[in-house]
């Protein structure tokens, strides 16, 4: 199955999954820190949020690496598309096109509804597929596996209504 | 250690991008159990991370000197709800944190929108965390849920 993005074929999953390996050793052998990326969203809020949950320690601290590692990830897939085909806007969404359909409008209105989803149940899990599914997996935490087991649940089971049920026929 | 962070950012990002782990079909096609490409890269990752973290423990030190010092997560009820309620989300929108951002430098319009979501869930469970510390027997207010 080619990507969405510019139908570029895919790496092979064992040297992105290296690749993503690297990286989180990297971060924890030169910088000491965990991968995670959903706190990120918090760093983000506590820049403009005065409440106690966003001037605890534990976010003060860390926005110093999770800021521009947030930024590389937005270069990241401005390099990627640049090198892969060209940058440009696009709306393209590859099976919800097909099968859902959407206009703009509708679409915007279902990913903002997704996002709100993500962002709180992120931050309640304590972490998303990073920090739990791929650094607390591999430091064999248990919380970890329990919200990697919670979330790989809520998607399948989403997923298949969304596709095999409600929008089934179209 | 600003360049070392936005490049482990910029090539975590385009590996994601790459990958299949920053498209909505891939993400769907996982769910449906139609494709096994990034349960592929997961347990790749994790496997060889595990390896990695064992061995860098083992040794005690970071490339600098300092020892290794790896803030654990704490467990409480919020894993099993919170994750429940973020897996909706990654199948909804077709991304989670990470390829939000990277939809956003693909030019990927929509991915703005699953941002400011994503910005107003978070900011909103920080506003409510007292409330939601009562409610879910979250850790307290200095703890928090867990960075990551």
């Amino acid at each position: 199955m080619p990507l969405i993005l510019h139908n570029l074929s895919p790496l092979h999953w064992s040297l992105a999954g290296a690749g993503i390996a690297v990286i989180t050793l990297l971060l924890v052998f030169i910088s000491n820190h965990r991968l995670g990326i959903s706190t990120g969203f918090e760093d983000i809020c506590s820049l403009v949020l005065p409440q106690p949950y966003f001037r605890r320690a534990g976010i003060r601290s860390g926005r110093g690496w999770r800021l521009p590692f947030l930024a590389g990830l937005v270069l990241g897939g401005f390099l990627s598309a640049a090198l892969g085909g060209g940058w440009a806007l696009t709306w393209e969404l590859g099976r919800f096109d097909a099968v859902i359909g959407f206009g703009h409008v509708g679409k915007l209105a279902w990913m903002f509804a997704g996002g709100l989803f993500i962002g709180f149940g992120t931050r309640l899990a304590g972490g998303c597929t990073s920090g739990h599914g791929i650094f607390g997996l591999s430091n064999l935490e248990w919380p970890s596996l329990v919200a990697t087991a919670s979330f790989m649940a809520g998607g399948m089971v989403t997923t298949q209504l969304i596709y095999r049920v409600l929008f089934a026929g179209m | 250690m600003l360049g070392f962070y936005i490049l482990a950012g910029t090539a975590f990002g385009f590996l994601l991008s790459r990958s299949g782990a920053a498209d909505y079909n891939y993400i769907q096609a996982m769910f449906l159990f139609e494709s096994f490409q990034l349960y592929g890269i997961i347990g790749t990752a994790v496997v060889i991370g595990a390896a990695g973290l064992w061995l860098v423990k083992r040794g005690g030190k970071t490339a600098f000197g300092r020892p290794v010092a790896i803030e654990l997560k704490p467990m409480h009820r919020g894993n099993v709800v919170g994750g429940l309620l973020f897996g909706v989300g990654w199948s909804v929108a077709g991304m989670c944190p990470g390829p939000i951002l990277v939809n956003i430098g693909e030019g990927k319009v929509y991915a703005l929108a699953a941002l400011a979501g994503a910005l107003v869930g978070a900011g909103a469970f920080g506003v409510f965390y007292d409330r939601l510390q009562n409610l879910l027997g979250l850790p307290p207010l200095t703890l928090g849920p867990g960075e990551g």
